[in-house]
């Protein structure tokens, strides 16, 4: 604009204050950045992300980020999980495994897939990590916002549709989430699905990701309403480890939760080799007495019929 | 902020995706090809030839500049136009600075190097990008320093550099002979190298140094070649026996 | 049959605003400490550029950044977050915490998500409560508390190693002996110092130099880093936790 007018205004000092402003303007920075408001602060005031300056930002993002499309992409987005979770008489299951691979590589075996949005509320973690670690931390923020505009908790439907609703938003963007909103509130144990399409679904019964086919296996056989805890417990770890013994994007360890009328609770955190070879223990209800590895439970004895004798 | 919560509403269009974005600075256009620079026991040296092409069309162009008061030189290969722009930045930027400000300081070369890094960083986040490489070398408070920044905003700092061609053919000689006391006769030696392989140079060329007495920058020179060497080349084109 | 997702997408700018840099950054964890190493090398493709580019930064005295990948975007990140964190000092008249820095460097390399810095950060030092600490993060933005992680050209040369030193991954203890939870700092640095020199050895993109930098828990005393060949000291208060750099000399061929 005016910028040969401007470099030679009498106060430089004061001309550098504006110039700074309108450069933090531009970047998005606002006066909220200097408190501790963070990145979110500025997210609240609909701030938006920065974009590149192409035809079809979506396909530069696929160019440069999707190892499936061309595995010799720069940046590697970790991917592939099995996570699982369903509704029962005593609440809400939550399982999942903890591997993160990018290509072939293991880049994790101790990553975090439940996420703990607030004591009654958690989220599950298949797709972009980076995708579902910051929208569902985004979406504890507002839930506890809703917290106290209303002087009550958010309802689990609620929730999952605002985080439906926000990735609907940026449909087509490239954004890559595939996500269980599981709690417990005024209508009982509650399980959602949302993924990055849009789509949201109440159900009973999700498990999301690449070796998820295998846990619906051992899920859908096993499952009733009626369990136990503790029979629902080993449901849950005994279906992440299917999908851990057969799928090779999956592993590790198994992260086991339960959601009750009281909020959720961390079950424990299980090796997925050692639940092969030993299995979660010996007092565990339906779980069989050692590991639960076929080769380890048919250890010495044979398949084979007897060969007939001859007459 | 005393702004009522507002629910968030995002809204993909308000972003930055839909800003015109342009096609110019997918390729270079009118290039120059290698400069080289060293770093020698009273400062730094910086050499380059003379031409500007259009493709296969020459013509003739400084491709090196010096920025007063600043202690700093600076030479650059790629787009023509981008030098040219970016000298007159540089002009703008050392105006700002000794007339607007007047506090006494003056840009080093490590700040003229930072100032072009963080150009070159936000054209590149533009997909704007200037599409060239600039060498350059300052001497400032009895320190000498040699920079790099390229198309890609990639900085560094080394004893000796070269671009373009240059770095392949140049650089390998340059990090064997640098600190020696002939230093004009070794650059000579390496624009003969380079001017006889590489296509797009000429043998019209200038040096420029700077030192604690300041920098100097010399008039078109002419390389003396000695051709008869390629009667005996074998292996190329038509000659194959 | 044709790569149909060519064709309706076909690749649609000559310009690659990214490059690959190379070298290797790694972190380790100890009980009241943290080490964080990086080597010097700068590469793109088979030349190398410089053989002295610091991939390594102090931020504050108690915490210290890696970055690696495209050296342009890890500069710019560095300075970025530096600049957040001076901000914060100026307003709360104290240090942003460990946590809060791995939280803040989430949501800077988020605001990026659909133009990602080509950055892998690794981010250690002291938390609020002693403990050592190390965040690892993706390009853009997932992160997670380890003990211990290896990122860049040679991370899965070195991190099977630091799975096996640090973790005691496949190892079996020795009969009624179990496997210390954290290591003393001198066998963290010459872990550190052998999954560098092997690296270098293995991978062209390693070498030159190695930067390691050291985190102490306040109060802890110098114990391990006292005598230690070139240690320089670049903590601002003496009753805090301290920040030592430590330089190595890698092969350079």
């Amino acid at each position: 604009m005016n910028s040969f007018a401007s470099r030679f205004i009498a106060s430089s000092a004061e001309n550098e204050i504006r110039q700074a402003k309108a450069m933090a303007e531009e970047e998005g920075l606002t006066d909220a950045m200097w408190g501790s408001d963070a990145g979110f602060g500025s997210l609240v005031t609909g701030h938006a992300f920065n974009v590149p300056a192409v035809p079809d930002p979506s396909a530069f993002l696929r160019l440069h980020t999707d190892d499936h499309a061309d595995p010799n992409c720069k940046i590697k987005i970790q991917h592939g999980t099995t996570t699982l979770a369903f509704r029962y008489k005593g609440g809400v299951i939550v399982a999942v495994d903890s591997r993160a691979t990018a290509g072939s590589y293991i880049a994790s075996g101790t990553v975090k897939k439940v996420i703990e949005i607030n004591p009654y509320l958690l989220g599950t973690m298949a797709g972009g990590a980076a995708d579902c670690q910051y929208w569902e931390t985004y979406l504890g923020i507002q839930c506890r916002l809703h917290e106290l505009r209303n002087k009550e908790r958010i309802s689990v439907s609620a929730a999952s549709k605002y985080l439906s609703n926000l990735v609907y938003s940026y449909k087509g963007m490239g954004l890559s989430m595939g996500t269980m909103i599981c709690g417990w509130d005024k209508t009982g144990p509650a399980v959602f699905y949302v993924d990055s399409d849009g789509t949201r679904l109440k159900g009973d019964l999700f498990s999301v990701g690449s070796g998820s086919t295998f846990a619906y296996g051992v899920l859908d056989q096993g499952y009733s309403w009626d369990m136990s805890d503790e029979e629902a417990q080993e449901l849950g770890r005994r279906s992440i480890y299917a999908a851990g013994h057969r799928d090779a994007f999956s592993g590790n360890t198994i992260n086991l939760y339960h959601v009750q009328e009281d909020g959720w609770k961390f079950i424990g955190n299980y090796d997925v080799t050692k639940m092969h070879y030993e299995g979660p223990g010996p007092d565990v209800p339906g779980a069989p007495v050692g590991g639960y590895g076929y080769d380890v439970r048919t250890h010495g004895r044979f398949s084979v019929l007897p060969t007939a004798v001859p007459a | 902020m005393g702004m009522p919560p507002t629910p968030y509403t995002p809204d993909p269009r308000r972003s930055q995706a839909w800003i015109p974005f342009n096609t110019r600075s997918e390729q270079p256009i009118v290039t120059g090809t290698s400069v080289l620079a060293l770093t020698y026991k009273d400062g730094i040296m910086l050499a380059g030839d003379n031409l500007a092409s259009y493709g296969s069309l020459a013509c003739s162009a400084p491709r090196l500049s010096v920025t007063i008061p600043s202690y700093t030189i600076f030479g650059a290969s790629g787009n023509m136009s981008d030098f040219q722009y970016l000298q007159h930045d540089l002009d703008n930027l050392i105006i700002q600075e000794e007339v607007t400000a007047q506090d006494g300081h003056q840009l080093g070369p490590k700040q003229i190097h930072k100032y072009l890094s963080q150009v070159f960083y936000a054209r590149r986040s533009k997909m704007d990008s200037l599409w060239k490489s600039v060498l350059g070398g300052g001497f400032k408070d009895g320190k000498r320093f040699l920079l790099f920044v390229d198309l890609l905003s990639v900085t560094y700092t080394v004893l000796t550099l070269a671009t373009c061609y240059g770095v392949y053919i140049a650089q390998p000689l340059l990090r064997k002979a640098f600190e020696g006391s002939e230093v004009r006769k070794i650059k000579e030696d390496w624009l003969h190298v380079l001017f006889y392989r590489d296509p797009r140079s000429t043998n019209q060329y200038q040096i420029t140094t700077i030192s604690a007495a300041g920098p100097t920058i010399s008039p078109s020179l002419k390389l003396e070649t000695e051709w008869s060497f390629a009667e005996s080349i074998r292996g190329y084109g038509p000659q194959t026996q | 049959m044709p790569n149909m997702s060519a064709i309706v997408h076909p690749q649609q700018r000559h310009f690659n605003p990214y490059a690959e840099n190379g070298g290797t950054i790694l972190a380790i964890a100890g009980a009241d400490f943290t080490v964080i190493a990086g080597d010097t090398r700068q590469s793109e493709g088979y030349s190398i550029q410089t053989r002295y580019a610091p991939k390594v930064f102090r931020l504050t005295d108690r915490a210290v950044l890696a970055v690696n990948g495209f050296a342009a975007d890890g500069n710019m990140f560095v300075k970025k977050v530096k600049q957040r964190l001076e901000w914060y000092k100026h307003a709360h008249a104290k240090d942003m915490p460990l946590r809060a820095i791995a939280r803040l460097i989430q949501t800077m390399l988020y605001a990026q998500r659909f133009f990602p810095y080509y950055v892998y950060n690794i981010l250690g030092g002291i938390e609020e409560d002693g403990s050592g600490a190390v965040y690892s993060f993706d390009p853009v933005g997932s992160y997670e508390r380890e003990a211990c992680r290896a990122a860049g050209a040679a991370q899965s040369l070195v991190q099977p190693f630091l799975d096996n030193q640090i973790y005691f991954k496949n190892q079996t203890a020795a009969p009624g002996r179990s496997h210390p939870s954290h290591l003393p700092l001198p066998d963290v640095l010459s872990i550190v110092v052998d999954s560098f020199t092997s690296a270098t050895e293995r991978h062209i993109e390693v070498g030159d130099g190695l930067e390691i930098y050291i985190v102490l828990a306040k109060g802890r005393s110098l114990q391990g880093v006292e005598g230690l060949h070139g240690l320089r000291e670049l903590s601002t208060q003496e009753d805090g936790e301290r920040v030592f750099v430590l330089q190595r000399d890698l092969k350079k061929d």
